[in-house]
């Protein structure tokens, strides 16, 4: 899906990324953890081609990312950005409608308001479709945009990819498991999602492979029995914790302190 | 689909309501056609009457067509522009009279009409002729690209940066057009006084055409971008997401919005506030969808300007009183009304 070999990014003389290497497969779930400052956002934007770093090449579906067509890459990959704006104007339908916006030309069809729809049916903001977005708690903001990326992904194309920077912030209980759900099921459809989670419980449950980062380096990289160990997870977060394991669902459970 | 009709809808009515302005504004004028309404003779000159006197057929025709087309054109460049402006800068604030591209367009019109005076016999006639015109589009892309570079950084734009940069242009053209003033001829200071003020009384044909051909090729290239100034609400980064390409669209915007200031300034003069007014009353009524509103300001812009302009010329008839003292009216308490709503966010 998405291939990137030793990505380094330097504000001034600061490395933000050094050497990291990337590779996704189809149908999989990627989660990047790791501490304040390691370079996770900096990371995601660099995967998806919104910071370009010089030499190195990202390589989406075999082909270096910048060289796609703008309009065409869009309707293969979407992304979730973590400062959302706050001042939009318009309707809660109208900012979800923007996820179609590269389907249709003026008028948007019978697809396009079906995949709306469905969406906000499944990120719980249906009933705020008339809602003025300005008017919303960040919560529910958060929603809308999960609900705008999905519908971006509603196509006949196999294989796309979700870009999601800290999806969960904001969400209450009950919305962070549900928008996990959302992206798990559209992994299982043979697409894949990189998404930078705080919570490392969730992760561990949710994603199919682990990116555990630290200072601008890949520290851990594996499936979650491998990455969340009490050494790998100490000295990432400088901080320290005990791993035993899920009671249901047999992952590793972190407890800290 | 719902939504499209519902555009649909508001679009006819304001065409309808435009030339029942129109068709009003035409029979309004201190000329008297001898008994006869102003659409008879018209209508005659149209079918050709050799009957029409000729004085009839030059107010008719030149005088009153002439100058309510000019309103309709201007008007609706002038609003449309207000409106791209506010989506590149994602701020309501935003119009070319208020971050100063009609200063700096008046300001280069001012040069080449007074030193332009100097070169006029070395100049070939196509030159000479366009030469206010192309000083003004000059003068409102260089200070688009002045306000853009230091009000915008990342993406984001600084508004109070953005109108104290206008308030600047603004003092440094004042400035430099009053020395012009100063040592100006007699014949340029007419020029210079028409341009302050901003009047619509110097339409012709000729101007007409100009003005239509650069409304064709701005609506060709903006008035289909409804959906990316919306995107461009998401952030800079997230439009690109959505599959627009935000590079090439700033670079559009600026240059086709640069190209109308200058145009109507070249024309017309400063006429101010079009472009806040008629963006802020659509705001009222379709939130800030720009699917809705810039196809739409280009027929209200039309109605705002023509019917202000139409008062100007009869309210104190037979003289005429300056189109920008209405607009400024209207525009003024509008400017205050949007600062006090932003106050928290500015």
């Amino acid at each position: 899906m998405i291939k990137a070999h030793q990505i380094n990014y330097k504000h001034k003389d600061f490395h933000i990324l050094d050497g990291v290497d990337v590779s996704l497969e189809y149908g999989e779930f990627l989660a990047i953890v790791g501490p304040n400052g390691a370079g996770k956002s900096s990371l995601l934007s660099v995967l998806a081609d919104e910071v370009r770093t010089g030499k190195q090449k990202v390589l989406f579906k075999d082909k270096p990312i910048s060289e796609w067509n703008v309009k065409e890459l869009s309707k293969h990959k979407a992304k979730f950005s973590q400062h959302n704006s706050n001042d939009i104007p318009l309707e809660v339908k109208d900012v979800v409608m923007m996820g179609r916006y590269p389907y249709f030309d003026s008028q948007p069809g019978k697809e396009d308001l079906e995949a709306m729809n469905n969406m906000m049916y499944e990120t719980d903001v249906f009933h705020l479709k008339d809602r003025e977005y300005n008017t919303l708690s960040g919560g529910e903001k958060q929603r809308v945009h999960l609900s705008r990326v999905m519908a971006q992904l509603q196509n006949e194309i196999a294989h796309t990819l979700m870009f999601l920077d800290e999806p969960l912030n904001n969400l209450d209980i009950k919305h962070q498991y549900k928008a996990l759900d959302i992206i798990k099921k559209f992994t299982q459809k043979a697409n894949s999602a990189i998404v930078v989670l705080h919570d490392l419980n969730l992760a561990a449950q949710f994603a199919d492979k682990i990116l555990l980062m630290k200072s601008g380096r890949v520290s851990a990289y594996g499936t979650p029995q491998e990455v969340f160990t009490a050494e790998n997870i100490s000295d990432a977060y400088n901080f320290p914790c005990t791993i035993c394991e899920h009671p249901i669902t047999n992952n590793p459970m972190i407890i800290f302190g | 689909m719902r939504t499209q009709s519902k555009l649909y809808f508001y679009l006819t009515i304001s065409a309808v309501l435009l030339v029942i302005i129109a068709v009003l504004s035409l029979n309004i004028g201190v000329y008297d056609f001898g008994g006869n309404s102003a659409f008879k003779v018209l209508w005659q000159f149209i079918k050709g009457d050799p009957n029409l006197s000729l004085s009839d057929k030059y107010v008719v025709w030149d005088v009153r067509a002439a100058r309510i087309i000019m309103a309709i054109l201007i008007g609706s460049m002038l609003s449309v522009s207000g409106t791209s402006l506010q989506g590149l800068f994602k701020n309501p604030l935003a119009t070319g009279d208020l971050i100063g591209l009609t200063s700096g367009a008046t300001l280069l019109a001012a040069i080449a009409i007074v030193l332009g005076g100097h070169f006029k016999e070395y100049l070939p006639e196509a030159v000479q002729f366009s030469l206010v015109g192309i000083s003004a589009f000059i003068g409102s892309f260089l200070s688009m690209m002045l306000v853009y570079r230091i009000s915008t950084s990342g993406g984001k734009t600084n508004v109070v940066m953005m109108l104290l940069t206008g308030v600047a242009i603004t003092a440094i053209g004042f400035s430099i057009t009053g020395f012009l003033i100063y040592i100006s001829k007699d014949e340029q200071l007419r020029d210079l006084t028409f341009w302050n003020l901003g009047s619509l009384a110097a339409a012709t044909w000729t101007k007409n055409i100009i003005l239509g051909v650069v409304l064709i090729i701005a609506y060709i290239i903006l008035l289909p971008k409804g959906k990316a100034f919306n995107a461009m609400m998401l952030g800079e980064k997230d439009a690109q997401h959505l599959g627009i390409n935000v590079e090439r669209l700033k670079k559009q915007i600026i240059i086709i919005v640069a190209l109308m200031v200058g145009t109507c300034v070249a024309f017309s003069g400063t006429i101010g506030f079009v472009g806040l007014i008629v963006p802020y009353i659509l705001r009222l009524l379709f939130k800030s969808n720009y699917a809705f509103i810039l196809p739409l300001s280009a027929l209200c812009g039309s109605i705002l300007l023509l019917t202000a302009d139409t008062f100007s010329r009869s309210i104190v008839a037979p003289s005429e009183l300056p189109i920008g003292i209405l607009t400024a009216l209207m525009g003024g308490p509008i400017f205050i009304a949007i600062l006090v709503k932003f106050k928290k966010a500015l």
